[in-house]
């Protein structure tokens, strides 16, 4: 079968060029159509989403919500075709287990609903109706809120569902988006854009999803000149090179590749807590094969416990075990396997000298813990559930190991009492990372975070501002002028 | 089964079921320590057995019933074959299975009841503690403890052999509770009366024949009989069984 991706209001579908994306193997083959537009058709595509994206200026944020709020109860909605479509195709593109994708579907989609997406709204505006009209500020004067007529959006990885976060974004400040998804998972934003589109015609033409094969500059120069803002993600190389290519009068938002890892107290490592502790730090490696920026690298652990930082490796290995029969790891491509093998060699090597080291991992190699006496700087895993369990006296000892990644930070996952937490995110904060959730929520950020600390909405608008020397002014001009 | 690559360590396996679960894992291919208290060539003689049919065994003297000795045991098996994943806890102090000459209730001392206990129980948690660091070190193991169908159905009541192997499948429970969220698996293996070993083999015909008539498979357990749910409990197959009884009496106790 072929599944076509993409969604390209304003470009008749006979005239597109349709490259082959091959994907699951012998076993389980299937095609993805991508489209492949001249620079002609982006432009008339370009034109198209900027009209809509007008219109979508005089449509109120409340409705805009609405119809996202529709469209993502569809999404959820297990009898609907896309939605079936998804759970059957998004495995087989990515090899992600079937049912990590199906329940990470749900869980991710439900941070979308109308509530959700209202946070999103309180996180970033204290009064949202400036996205509607201008509105009184505390200086005086008057303020609007404007989305760029075309937000561009450059996805990178293969988590599935990743770009609605963006795309979702964009609508909330009324944005057009045309968004270029990558090889890896081409499919969910389309069908994401095809689904707003017939669940909300009026309001169908304000996304686009394209592709092009990475390192296609000149089609990415197409609709680099058309945006008037870009959100990239990816590697800080290919971000890096993305903008010396973005105008200068351009707002560009990169979002590179990120560090996280986990801490564990003592508190929570007693004879009945630590199963549950344990649980959720390897649900957190588990999760996407640690393909997320929010995957954790390193769980530092502190001695003192009823169940020592050693024994605590015992735990996770065995719950690593029991994720493999539930959720079985997706099979890995040779560089992946390769980089799992270098790893676990170095780590072999750095163990013939240390005998508190120790390597638990299953005979297949489908996971690894090492785990380490000597306290440890943070450093990145084999990926694809290799992780790491480093022993330490305190976690606030932890600061300085995290120091030469600062640029590179974001989520810390963190088991421990209250006043460890607020004292360790003061901590952690200063070492610049983002993001502080429970462990086993690690992968699954809550509805309006602040993405590598930033504003998610905020960073997409400009503001417009009526001075209140206009205001004045303008009364003079009035016909009840006095 | 393939148990290449698997150290087994088998206590009191110089002769009967412990010979038989020897035998049976050295013919799938394990590394097989063979324990023995004082029989060097009986348990020899379960060595060579062992390495005619293909596995590696080789043979360690130790009361497990003394904390040193269990200690210089593990230790011994460590050198030998490099780890340990599967133990059996098969030995137990010395018992006279004789109904009509048994020891009725009034006629037992504690010292009798502490006999049996140091034998099934206090050698099955000296052992257990004493492996557990080179299994915890592998995130996986298999412990095995030999019971009694006699603990569900005491046909001839052995007051301090029965309470001592109920003890142990108590004691097996708990154990499994809590390893198995390390991935290690504790099960037992509750024989009936298994015909020829030492301890049964003056246990008269009307005895058995009693048994016989009552179980629905018909005959006496032979030692060969109680080595595969032993080999099954040690195996993947049983990937999912922890903190279980294993009857194996032909169908005598139903549980």
């Amino acid at each position: 079968m072929i599944e076509r991706a993409g969604y390209l209001p304003g470009v008749a579908a006979n005239d597109i060029a349709w490259q082959t994306l091959r994907f699951g193997g012998n076993e389980n083959p299937i095609e993805i159509a991508v489209p492949e537009l001249s620079d002609h058709q982006m432009q008339s595509m370009a034109a198209t989403v900027r009209t809509a994206s007008r219109k979508l200026k005089a449509r109120p944020t409340q409705q805009i919500v609405e119809s996202i709020d529709r469209t993502v109860a569809r999404l959820l909605d297990r009898s609907e075709p896309i939605r079936q479509k998804a759970e059957d195709l998004l495995p087989r593109v990515t090899g992600y287990d079937a049912e990590m994708v199906r329940l990470g579907l749900t869980g991710y989609l439900k941070t979308f609903r109308k509530p959700e997406l209202q946070k999103f709204l309180a996180e970033d505006f204290a009064n949202p109706m400036m996205l509607d009209d201008f509105q009184p500020m505390p200086k005086g004067g008057l303020a609007r809120a404007f989305g760029p007529d075309i937000l561009a959006h450059i996805w990178a990885g293969n988590v599935p569902g990743l770009p609605i976060w963006s795309l979702v974004s964009g609508l909330l400040v009324k944005a057009g988006n045309i968004g270029k998804v990558p090889s890896a998972e081409p499919l969910f934003a389309g069908w994401f854009a095809q689904l707003l589109a017939k669940t909300e015609p009026e309001i169908a033409d304000c996304l686009a999803v394209v592709w092009w094969q990475g390192g296609d500059t000149a089609r990415e120069a197409a609709l680099l000149r058309e945006a008037d803002v870009v959100l990239a993600y990816g590697g800080n190389d290919a971000l890096a090179a993305i903008r010396g290519r973005v105008p200068i009068t351009t707002r560009y938002l990169p979002y590179g590749h990120k560090v996280s890892f986990g801490m564990v107290s003592k508190s929570a490592l007693n004879s009945r807590k630590v199963t549950a502790t344990a649980h959720q730090a390897a649900y957190d490696v588990v999760r996407y094969d640690q393909q997320g920026c929010y995957s954790p690298h390193v769980f530092f652990v502190q001695r003192g416990g009823k169940i020592s930082p050693k024994e605590f490796c015992q735990y996770v290995a065995h719950e690593l075990a029991a994720f493999e029969k539930k959720y079985p790891r997706r099979s890995l491509s040779v560089s992946e396997a390769g980089a799992i093998a270098a790893w676990r060699h170095q780590e072999e090597i750095k163990s013939f000298g240390e005998g508190g080291r120790q390597i638990l991992s299953d005979a297949t190699g489908a996971w690894s813990v090492v785990y380490s006496e000597d306290s440890e700087d943070l450093a990145p895993s084999g990926l694809n559930r290799t992780i790491k369990i480093v022993a330490v006296d305190e976690l606030a000892d932890v600061a300085p190991r995290i120091a030469p990644y600062r640029k590179f930070l974001q989520t810390v996952g963190i088991s421990a009492p209250p006043d460890e937490l607020y004292a360790l995110g003061a901590l952690l904060g200063q070492e610049g990372i983002t993001r502080i959730s429970a462990l086993g929520h690690m992968t699954a950020p809550e509805a309006g975070w602040h993405h590598d600390g930033r504003f998610n909405l905020l960073d997409l608008i400009t503001i417009t501002e009526i001075e209140g020397s206009a205001e004045k002014a303008a009364d003079a001009f009035a016909r009840y002028a006095d | 089964m393939d148990f290449r690559d698997k150290v087994v360590l088998i206590t009191g396996a110089s002769r009967g079921i412990g010979a038989a679960i020897a035998k049976a894992f050295a013919a799938e291919g394990a590394s097989v320590a063979v324990n023995y208290l004082r029989n060097v060539d009986a348990a020899d003689d379960v060595v060579s057995e062992c390495r005619k049919t293909g596995g590696d065994a080789s043979a360690f003297q130790a009361d497990v019933t003394g904390a040193n000795d269990v200690d210089v045991l593990i230790d011994s098996v460590l050198e030998t074959f490099g780890k340990i994943d599967i133990l059996v806890n098969n030995a137990f102090s010395p018992y006279a299975f004789d109904p009509e000459n048994r020891k009725m209730f009034c006629d037992l001392d504690w010292a009798d009841y502490q006999s049996q206990i140091d034998g099934a129980l206090r050698s099955t948690h000296g052992m257990c503690k004493a492996v557990l660091p080179a299994m915890r070190g592998q995130a996986q193991g298999t412990i095995i403890n030999m019971a009694t169908d006699l603990v569900a159905r005491p046909s001839v009541p052995y007051h301090d052999y029965t309470t001592a192997k109920a003890a142990l499948i108590g004691f097996s429970r708990n154990l499994a509770a809590e390893l198995g969220p390390i991935g290690i698996r504790v099960n037992c293996v509750a024989p009936g009366i298994v015909y020829p070993t030492d301890g049964t083999r003056d246990t008269k015909e009307d005895v058995k024949d009693m048994i016989i008539s009552q179980t629905p498979l018909k005959r006496l357990a032979r030692p060969e009989d109680v080595a595969g749910p032993v080999l099954f409990l040690a195996s993947p197959w049983s990937g999912f069984m922890t903190g279980q009884v294993l009857y194996v009496d032909g169908g005598l106790v139903m549980t």
